[in-house]
């Protein structure tokens, strides 16, 4: 189950590290964020959280994906069948140079 | 909730608002052309007068008591009832489940794949953040009464 689960992060470009998450605890870990429990906690709390934003009382949340960005990373973050997906991917993006 | 505290404590309220029916509250002396206002400001003054009224009726103004003493048992007898439908709410609440978590997506992997945000859009929501911080901060209390008072027990 597990290889199903995280075959598809493993692929994602970029990617320096990813989490599974169920109300239970942590399903999957690998790279930068492998065994990192803390950063599982705080990431549910704030998905949980986002969660709870509805659009005039809208019965579905807003959202497909939530983007915790930094400097030089992100957070991406979804929810599927009760887990939480979480992968960190590099972010290169500066300010567009003009030329 | 509010009335069982009326009845322990044999409170009459008295409404800070005079009149709760008011439904224009006075705009710092400035005339009362409600039809000469854009609309939205209308609407925006409307809701702040009902958010007004609405705390009004859901505040016990406890300085303006006269209190009238209860009997010891009579005391008791309350506190004791309260406490009996305090247990009974704390065990209905102990059961409550959390909330499960929402679908957000049937395809996790292709939505953590996608592009991410651009930087443009990142910038533009820094943006209204900071202005929204600096509204929110710009937010304070008038307050014309006194905010603590005494509350006369006999």
């Amino acid at each position: 189950m597990t290889t199903a689960l995280t075959q598809g992060l493993e692929r994602i470009p970029d990617q320096i590290g990813y989490l599974v998450i169920s109300e239970e605890g942590v399903l999957a870990s690998a790279g930068e964020l492998e065994n990192d429990e803390h950063t599982a906690g705080v990431i549910m709390q704030m998905v949980r959280t986002a969660c709870r934003f509805r659009l005039h009382g809208a019965a579905e949340p807003l959202f497909k994906r939530m983007s915790v960005m930094f400097e030089d990373y992100v957070y991406a973050v979804t929810i599927s069948g009760q887990k939480v997906f979480v992968v960190k991917r590099q972010n290169n993006q500066r300010e567009p140079v003009i030329v | 909730a509010t009335c069982s505290f009326k009845m322990v404590c044999g409170i009459l309220v008295k409404p800070l608002i005079p009149d709760p029916n008011l439904n224009k509250i006075p705009t710092n002396g400035s005339d009362r052309n409600a039809d000469s206002l854009p609309s939205n400001r209308t609407d925006e003054q409307a809701l702040l007068t009902t958010i007004l009224q609405r705390t009004a009726l859901n505040i016990i103004d406890v300085s303006a008591v006269d209190s009238q003493g209860m009997e010891q048992h009579e005391y008791m007898d309350r506190a004791r009832q309260y406490s009996t439908k305090l247990d009974v709410l704390s065990r209905t609440l102990s059961q409550k489940k959390p909330v499960p978590l929402p679908s957000l997506s049937s395809q996790p992997h292709q939505v953590l794949a996608a592009d991410l945000v651009s930087y443009a859009d990142v910038q533009q929501v820094s943006k209204i953040a900071a202005y929204a911080y600096s509204a929110i901060s710009q937010i304070k209390v008038d307050a014309k009464e006194e905010l603590v008072v005494q509350f006369a027990i006999p």
